[in-house]
Parts: structure tokens; sequence; C-alpha cells
């Protein structure tokens, strides 16, 4: 070796330096030619799907299993998928997470998986191990106890870090405000919905989604098709399982207007911009070639593109300003985004606003079309060095439906995009006037961007893309809040004719008729109360007596269809008697309620005082008006055996009977279940007795 | 006899999967000193052209930090022949990419293009090296362009300034004492001068080397190669040709007692006016030197400091001297540094993160450079975890390394994770870059081809041993993040 670099050195000089005319740039040899080999793909009885993309380069192969369920709607338990999909690999019936470790890291394989996905990339001589590991996870995931408090544990720092981080904090606030509330796609954990689930959950997700019924297996590298049709039979044809989840039709949402959002990030030096919009297309749409050179020029991957010359290059805002357009089956969207020192980030807005609108107004010039074009072309080529693209095009082409020649022909469905129709796609797909302002940063940028909105109101946003509460001091105390509502719900001058009036309402009966979403059947619900604190409530529905509760003063118990009858705890009655009389907070020194004021937050436009209460129980937030000084909305957490469930109820209509106010509408939340309703009957000082409520 | 048939065996079938990874290729030195590399591969229709520039932040002059990287930005500003924003606007319109990086000891640069534009990339990194023009915009735009990077990068990221606070504290009085991003201030006060010096300085093909592979024909590209580098003048030839171009008649004259107009930039080594000629071979003759700051040779001590960040996680930095990445030690403790924290069943995992849960994240990574080397061992806490738990059990975890042999099994584990890695698929762009960074760092472009086999030379003993010589908890610095007080 050493001696024939020698010779090749000695050589070198010996060629010799000729004239050169640097001016002349060189011309392009002839088009390489660009083949795409054919992958196989055969599908075995249990319904799985094997693609093959063989490549002898490197003696390794690699091996993908993606399932067919579509991402579930998890509601008021967000980030169950992700939660079990990082407990996927944390233990199997026969390898505890330890020995699965150990197994795969002996043999160097890589070897991992997500809440769809397993995943395994070895040597070819140690892919027989590696397979065993891989179809004992796939199969028979066991989801250990300590290892899913574990996992839990680590998403709550997760969560914490989430608040530190202003990527995650705006890519959260940008999937809440930019897909529809009831879309996996908004779905974003927080602490609350991360307490909400169970590790039976996780389980039943795992069996729900983790199903040969429409699911593939990628195989690339070393391998042929016999070994490969003989490898999947033996390690995943007696793999079993049942339909996979399939989620009705999720819609789209719908922008009106321009709206800034900010999440508010102490400290910060630069803002983090998102301005986001949904489109409608889905993958291999015949759109999409067109759309993705529209985004290219836009902000996509070429470096001269608009964003990036206009913010980095000519204005010197930022290190980078990109665009991005996500093509998804389940729900699409453009993003242009980027990091701006703090002083710029209005005028960086105003720039990217202003280059969104001028593609849906002209024409892009032919200098920028064939640039973009040409890039792409080479970008394509640039793929297919690596073989998972190979295989990757196989697996969209059976996964879209998209026509077999799709990726051999994409070259020339490029070469034919025009300039006309980059405008008919800003026309069609852009939305210059309804889309998402997200910016993450310091509070002192705030003010500069009203100006983009639309209404003129900046949504605040908490870490987790809901809607955030800005809490400032009272300026007065719990015991102060307290008097003052006891005063206006009474219409009373002092304490001493309120507990008057108070003294002369014995019982009430209160009627509400409710409506939900979530129930197709209109429901009753009746609530009784006799001084000092018996009360019965019951639920119905077409007739039928739901779900009934009681509580006598020393003991009580509920019952309903679907749990049967339980009797109050200990606890629970304790918890019970700290609420006495018609309005309990005017005997919270009494009973022995903690209560303490929070602060004035605003909510919904309306400043409110925040009081914390808790009876040993349950800790509650109640809501009261600044101005009409009437409670407004109360908000608890209460534990139901593992799930922390959120129930929100709100007052509002507040009308005298008997010199007191009742609200004569009130509707709740209780997790994800809504419900609304109208008091349709209150009587006072009649007789009634918990007969019907035990 | 039957013995020895059987370790015959074993070498016949580790060479042949040795063989099935070999990168083939060519290397040779141009007149002018730059060094050339050649790889050719077929399978897909792209090439990757290189130019690495063995010049990074410990190059820089305090007071002038952050130069080489701030340098790399200015030179996609254009050249004699392109003008300003067109650098990267050829390249993507024909379908490539490009890109660089500076580190602490050079700085590279690379476009990945369709195969049928090699020549295009000879071209582009011809004019970069030889006439790169810069004006005062461009200055001022890759000015704030590089403050808004080190927002994005360093300030703005949670411990996004670890490396800073690192280096700051283990190198003192050597230029390893920062780090490539460098001063924001210290470039606010460059001059003009310093540009050009260190254009003039570093920018030289006997400080550069061409690293091309992809689907090329060798012959066909060593022709272009002598078209586009070979012209490129030697020595201190080069500046004599860059203050040709760059200086007026007059100014030319006075300096060199040539008259401008006898020289041709087309032709710049060979004029025909003897006067001329004798210049020329004059300033090809005058040697380009570069002074290379040497190996760190300062003491260590014990430290312990706190940063406080913009984070809500505590964060652990522990960082040991270790040696230059050219020791041979390097393959060992890169194979320590396995066994503490890769992959899953790794220790720092098993024991921090997984059993203790004292963090949500521990990692450690050897850094080699050129002048001196770090260990880096560290964990993001989980919420809550005790940090004096934390450390204690760093403690524990390093001593084990130190006291006792590692397992068979668990370096059997790291062998085969190591074999593992160097058997991977590489890109074009890998292959190119590694075989520059072999050539310019050790002098053997073809460990490319051998490392694997340095690799399981490193018995138990040896780990035992470098753990023992390097983790020492007396030189260690330990480096607390908190949360800054909101």
């Amino acid at each position: 070796m050493k001696k024939l670099l020698y010779i090749a050195a000695f050589l070198a000089p010996t060629l010799l330096s000729a004239q050169i005319d640097r001016s002349i740039r060189p011309k392009a040899a002839p088009a390489p030619e660009i083949n795409i080999k054919d992958s196989e793909v055969f599908k075995l009885e249990n319904g799985l799907t094997v693609v093959l993309s063989e490549n002898h380069k490197v003696p390794r192969v690699s091996f993908q299993l993606v399932m067919g369920a579509d991402p579930m709607l998890e509601g008021s338990k967000a980030g169950l998928s992700s939660l079990a999909g990082s407990l996927v690999m944390s233990g199997t019936e026969s390898r505890t997470k330890d020995q699965l470790d150990a197994e795969k890291d002996y043999i160097g394989a890589s070897l991992g998986a997500d809440e769809n996905s397993v995943y395994l990339s070895c040597l070819t001589k140690h892919m027989d191990k590696g397979l065993t590991l891989m179809a004992d996870v796939l199969q028979n995931a066991n989801f250990p106890q300590s290892e899913y408090e574990r996992i839990v544990k680590q998403n709550e720092s997760g969560l914490k870090s989430t608040k530190s981080s202003p990527a995650a904090m705006a890519g959260n606030a940008r999937a809440k405000v930019t897909f529809p509330a009831n879309h996996p796609y908004s779905e974003v954990m927080t602490e609350a919905s991360l307490a909400a689930i169970t590790r039976e959950d996780v389980v039943a997700y795992y069996k729900q989604t983790f199903t040969p019924d429409g699911a593939y297996l990628v195989v690339v590298g070393d391998m042929t098709k016999e070994q490969a049709m003989k490898t999947a039979k033996k390690y995943f044809g007696s793999w079993k399982g049942g339909d996979a989840y399939e989620n009705e039709n999720l819609g789209m949402r719908k922008l009106s207007g321009n709206q800034v959002f900010f999440v508010k990030k102490p400290g910060a030096v630069q803002s983090t911009i998102n301005i986001a919009f949904p489109m409608d297309i889905t993958p291999g749409d015949e759109d999409q070639i067109a759309l993705t050179v529209l985004n290219n020029i836009m902000g996509g991957g070429v470096f001269g593109n608009r964003l990036m010359q206009n913010l980095r290059e000519d204005k010197a805002y930022t290190y980078g300003c990109r665009s991005a357009i996500d093509i998804d089956e389940y729900g699409s969207m453009f993003f242009a985004y980027g990091d701006f020192r703090n002083e710029v980030t209005d005028s960086a807005i105003t720039e990217i606003l202003y280059e969104i609108k001028r593609i849906t107004e002209d024409y892009v010039t032919d200098e920028e079309l064939d640039m973009t074009k040409k890039n792409m072309a080479g970008g394509f080529a640039r793929s297919l060095e690596s073989p998972q693209t190979v295989a990757r095009f196989a697996l969209n082409i059976k996964q879209y439906d998209l026509p077999e020649d799709y990726y051999q022909t994409y070259l020339q469905k490029l070469e034919k995009v025009t300039k006309e129709d980059i405008l008919d796609m800003a026309q069609k797909y852009l939305q210059p006037k309804n889309l998402n302002i997200i910016v993450v940063g310091n509070e002192e940028v705030k003010d500069r961007l009203k100006q983009f909105d639309s209404d003129g109101k900046i949504d605040m946003l908490d870490a987790f893309g809901n809607e955030a509460k800005e809490v400032r001091p009272a300026d007065i105390t719990a015991d102060q809040l307290l008097e003052k509502y006891v005063l206006a719900v009474t219409n009373s001058q002092n304490m001493k004719s309120a507990k008057k009036k108070v003294k002369k309402v014995k019982t009430y009966k209160r009627v509400v008729e409710l409506t939900s979403p979530q129930i197709p059947i209109p429901l009753k619900m009746t609530d009784v109360w006799i001084a000092p604190n018996k009360e019965g409530q019951k639920m119905e529905g077409q007739g039928m007596v739901l779900q009934k509760s009681y509580f006598d003063g020393k003991a009580g118990g509920s019952s309903s269809m679907q749990a049967g009858k339980t009797e109050m705890t200990a606890e629970e009655i304790a918890a019970k008697q700290k609420t006495q009389g018609l309005i309990p907070e005017m005997n919270y020194g009494e009973t022995g309620m903690e209560y303490a004021i929070i602060g004035i937050e605003e909510v919904d436009g309306k400043e409110m005082y925040v009081l914390k209460t808790n009876d040993g129980s349950n800790e509650s937030f109640d809501y009261f008006d600044m101005e009409s000084l009437m409670k407004m909305k109360s908000v608890s957490n209460s534990k139901q055996g593992e799930e922390v469930v959120t129930t929100e109820v709100t007052y509002g209509e507040y009308e005298e009977v008997n010199g007191i106010l009742f609200p004569k509408e009130t509707s709740m939340s209780i997790g994800p279940m809504t419900l609304s309703g109208k008091v349709s009957e209150l009587i006072i000082n009649k007789k009634v007795d918990l007969s019907g409520y035990n | 006899m039957k013995k020895l048939i059987y370790v015959g065996l074993a070498s016949v079938f580790s060479t042949a999967l040795f063989a099935q990874q070999k990168v083939e290729y060519v290397e040779y030195d141009l007149d002018n000193g730059m060094h050339v590399i050649l790889h050719e591969d077929h399978s897909t229709p792209i090439v990757a052209v290189s130019v690495l520039y063995h010049v990074g932040s410990k190059n820089e002059k305090v007071g002038r930090t952050g130069f080489a990287h701030f340098f790399e930005h200015l030179l996609f500003e254009g050249s004699a022949n392109i003008e300003r924003g067109e650098y990267s606007e050829l390249v993507e319109k024909n379908g490539g990419t490009l890109n660089a990086n500076t580190s602490n000891d050079r700085t590279y640069y690379y476009e990945l293009l369709p195969s049928n534009q090699l020549e295009l990339g000879m071209w582009l990194e011809s004019e970069r090296l030889l006439h790169a023009k810069v004006d005062e915009t461009g200055i001022e735009t890759q000015r704030s362009v590089v403050k808004e990077e080190k927002r994005q990068r360093v300030d703005n990221q949670p411990y996004g300034s670890f490396l800073t606070e690192t280096f700051k504290r283990m190198f003192v009085d050597h230029p390893y004492n920062w780090v490539p991003i460098g001063s924001m201030a210290d470039l606010d006060a460059a001059q003009e001068e310093d540009y050009v010096n260190f254009y003039r300085t570093f920018y030289v093909p006997s400080n550069a080397t061409l690293s091309i592979a992809g689907d090329l024909d060798i012959e066909q590209t060593k022709k272009w190669i002598n078209k586009y580098f070979g012209s490129i003048p030697k020595g201190q030839a080069i500046n004599l040709y860059r203050d040709w171009q760059g200086m007026d008649a007059d100014a030319f004259e006075k300096k060199y007692g040539v008259a401008k107009d006898k020289l041709d930039g087309n032709n710049f080594m060979k004029p025909s006016d003897a006067a001329a000629k004798k210049l020329v071979a004059k300033y090809a003759a005058m040697p380009c030197t570069i002074n290379r700051p040497p190996v760190y040779s300062g003491t260590y001590t014990a430290q312990t400091d706190t940063v406080y960040d913009n984070i809500t996680l505590p964060g652990l930095f522990i960082t040991y001297p270790f040696p230059t990445q050219t020791n041979k030690d390097f393959y060992a403790l890169n194979m320590m540094n396995q066994v503490l924290s890769g992959g899953s069943s790794s220790r720092l995992n098993k024991a921090i993160v997984e059993k203790k849960q004292l963090a949500v994240q521990a990692f450690s990574f050897p850094f080699g450079l050129e002048a001196g080397g770090l260990g880096i061992i560290a964990a993001i806490a989980s919420d809550g975890a005790d940090l004096d738990e934390l450390k204690a059990e760093f403690d524990t975890q390093i001593a084990l390394m130190r006291d006792d042999l590692i397992s068979e099994e668990e370096f059997q584990k790291v062998r085969n994770s190591i074999e593992n890695d160097m058997l991977g698929q590489r890109s074009m762009a890998g292959i190119a870059e590694e075989l520059a960074n072999n050539h310019v760092y050790f002098g053997d472009a073809n460990l490319i081809n051998t490392e694997l086999a340095n690799y399981m030379a490193v018995t138990r003993e040896d780990i035992q041993r470098v753990a023992k010589k390097y983790l020492d908890n007396d030189k260690r610095l330990i480096l607390y993040y908190l949360p800054k007080e909101k």
C-alpha cells in the first residue's frame, strides 16, 4: 500500500497545469440514470404485508414493523399512546427489561419501539437472535408495574422540562391551535392527563394497536427474497391479534382571521415563531408534488428559498427561517418557523406574512422554479443512497394506494410543474388571512404583536398549548372575599341580615334539564337539600334513574347502573361535613374547611377572584366575578380509583328567589364529557325527604 | 497442527468480513501542497466534494475568538467569479446541497451533488480557496447571523452553554479555553486587516485536503483536479496572486516592483515576462507557515462550580482530562465509554436512570481533540432528585470502572457494539469526511479500514488501565447546572 502511494505521489506533478479561464463555469455532464430497484412485496396469512428492499453492500439487515391502526383519540388521557410507546420495551412475559436490554446490547443491535412500530437493525450474523427479541416484544410485552411507575415519573420530569424548551412549547401550541379539538394531533400530554392514565389503559392500547391486521414489515438489507419469506414466516407468521383500531372522519380545523398565541418564556433572548394553518390534502394527492415545489420555493429544503434569503441573508434577523408542509393521512398543515432575537420579533412576523401573501398573488420566477425543481431532482437522487428510502417508497405505494410507477416517474412529474401550477396551489392551499401566529418568548415582546391579531386580542397559552392562567395578587383577603360574596348572593347590607335570610330557607328542590354532545338523550338532574346538611341527587334519562346519591348528615352513599351501590367512606363523610348550610361559604370558619385566596385571574375576558378550598379529600378552585361577586365556576380534582378526574361546574343567569340569588344556568364538564343545563324548577321550603335517593 | 488450522480458518473469516467493507481510495499531493483523496463508488449517482482546512478555533488569538467559525460563514459570500448569494444558489439549482462546520481544530466544507456536476463542485471549492470575495454587507450580515446562531444554539438552549463552561475551566492559557462559537464582542472588534490576514495565513493549498467520494472516474477526476486546484499558486505566490487581483496597478507595482500587467490571472504561475517570472518563482519558494498550538500541558486541579441557566431540571456535568485523539489509549477510552453509557443496558443508564431514578438521562462521551482531550460524564436530574445522591452514584460507577475488570460478557457486548457501528452503512459524504480527518489528524487515511482491528486488539485489562489512568478525581471538574431564580 505504502509503495503504491509513493508512485501515485510521484506521478501527480507530471500532469501539467494547464491555462485556465476561471470565469467559465463548468457545464454538467450528461445526467446520470436513476434506477430505483424494485422492492419485493408479499403478504402473510395473518394479514401482515412484507416489503423487502435487497441490498448487500454491508453485512447487515433491518426490520421495521409498522402497525395498521389509526391514531387514537385520547381525551382526558392525552399522551397515552406516547406513554405506551415508551413502555413497549420494558419487558416481556419471559424477559425482564434488564434481560432484554442485555441481550440486544450483547449483539450490538438496535432494537426499539414506539407507539405504533418496532424496529430492529443488526449485523446479518446476529439476525436470528435479534428477531427472537423483536417478536417477543411485539407479542408478549407485559408492562411491569415498576417500569410503568418509572416511565410515568420520567414523563413527569419531561413535562417539567418542556416548560424550558421553546421548541417543545411552540410545537405543543401549534398542535393545539391548528388541529380540531377532537383530533388526535391536537392532543398534548399535560400533568393532569398523565395522572389520569393507568397501567390498564396502556395494556389496552397495546392490544388494540399491536396487531397484524393492516400491519407492514419492511425488510432492508443483506437478505434475499427467499430468506425474507422464510424469516418473516418463522418469526411473525404465528402472530395473532384483533382488528386494528380505526377512527372516524377526523375533520379539519377552520380558522377565522389571524390569531396570535403567546407562550411566556421568562428570560428568553429569542422568540420562537411558528406560523401555521391546516391544509386539506392527503399523501399521494395529485397536488402533492406541486405543493412541495411551492413550499421549497417559500422556505423548504433550498438555502436560496424566499424566507431564508429575506430573513437571514437580507435582514439578518435569524440563523434560520424555514417552512414545512406536513402531508399526513390524518391531518396536514403548513408552518413557517424560526428563532429571532427579541427586538425583531414583530418585524420577522411581518416578513413571513409578506412572503406567504406574496406567493399567492404573483407567479414565482422562472429561475426560482427551475432551481427548486433541479434541487428536488437532486435531492431525490441523493435520497436513493439510503436503502431505507427505497423501502419507504415501496411502503408508501402500498399504504397510500399510489400507482406502481409513482416513484419511477417522479422526476417526469416534477419536471411538468409550471409556475401557473404553483400559483394555483398557493391560492388553493395557503391561508394568508386565516392563520395562527404562535410566539414563544419573553413577555416584553408581547405588546408589539397585537397588530397581527384580527381581533386585537392575544391568546395566552401555557407550555402545553392550553389557555394560560394569568394570576395576579388579590386586593382583598380570603375572609373579605367570602363576606362580600355572602352579602352579594343574599342581597344584604350586612352579615346579620344575610344570616337571617338564609336561616329562613329550610329545604329546596331543584330540577335541571341537561344536554350533552356525547349523550344522545336529554338528562334530568334533581337535587334536594334539607338544612343543615342533608342532601340527595339523582340523574335520570328516558325515565330511568342512571345514578343517585345521598348524604344524611352522618352517612351516605351512591348507586349507579354500572357500578352498583357504594357507601361513603369515613374520609368522604368527614369531607362532606365541612360543607354545611345553604351557603357553605358562611360556615367555613366552623366546619374546618381549609381555604385561601389564590389571586385574580382573567377567565373568558372577566376578572375573577380565585379561592382554593380543601375539604381533606378534594381540592377545589372557586371563581368569583370581581364585579358582581357571584360564583361563576368551580373546578375540582378528585381521584376516582386510579384516575384523577377534573370536574368543572359553571354557573350563570343568577335570579332572586326568596331574597337569595340562585343560578338559572349550570353546566358541567367531567373529564372529557360536557353537559349543559337549565334550571326548570326551584322549590323552596316544601317538604322533601331523601327516600328516593338512597 | 489441528489448532493451527483453526486459527487459520478464523483469520480467513475475519478478513472476509473486513474485505466486504474495505474502502478503496487513491491519494496524492499536488505540487502546491494540497492533499487529494479520491474514493470511487458507483452505487448511487451522487458525489461528495469536500475541502478540509486545518484551521479551527485553536488557531485564533485571544481577543479574536470565534474567527474560524465566522470565516466559515464568510466563505459562502462569493469569489472573484461568483456574486454574493450565488454560491449556494449554484449548488442548489444543480440539485445539490452544501454546508460547512467548524471545530476546535479544523474547518470543513462540502457539496453533495448529482455525479454529473462533479466538475462544478471542484470549481466552486477552488474559487473559495483561491480568491474568495467578501464585502461590507456580507460581513455585517454574517456577523448578525452568527450572533443569532449563538443565541439559538447556546444562549436560548437549556444546558446549551455546557461545553463553553467546561472548556473555559479545563483549559487555562491555551486556545481550547474557548469553543468555536467564540465571543460576540471579539467579532464586533474585528478589523478588515484581521480578515485579510486570516485568509492569507490559513486558506492556502498546503493547509487544505481535498476529499472526493462517489460516482466518479478517477482519471477524469484527476484531470479536473489538476485544472482547478493544480493551477492554484504555490507557497506565498497565492498571496502574491491575491494582491495582484486586489490591488490597483500603482500599489501593486510599488509593493512588488513588477508592473501588474506583466502577470496573467489565467496563467499566473507561468508569466512570459522575465521579471514577473522571477517574482512568481521567488514567492512560490516562500513557504506558508502556520503556527500550531502545542498539546495542552497545563495542570488540572479538582474544581467544583455552578452555572445558573434557564432550565427546570438541574444538570450535573463531570469532566476528566483525557489524552489527545491520536493517543492509542483512545480506543480503550472509547470502549470504556460504551460500558458506561452505550445502549440501555449500559451501567449509567441501569444504575442512575432506571434503578435509582435519579436522572431522566445520563450520558458520557470522550472528546478527542488534536491538542488535548476531555471525558465528559453527565446527567439531567429527575424532578426533585437529590443532587448529592446523584453525584455519589456517579462516583460509585466511576470507582467501579477503576477498581474492577469489566465482566467477560460486558466486554463481548462492547466489542459487538463497536463492530456493529463500524459495519454500518456509510454515506459518500461520511466517507469523504472520514478519509480527510484520518489523513489530517492521524496522517493515515487508511485508518478507515484498520480502525476496527485496533478496537478488537483492546483487552479488558486495557480498559481498566485507562480508567485508572484517566478517571482521576484530583483533576476533574464538577459542574452543576441549576435553574435561575425567576
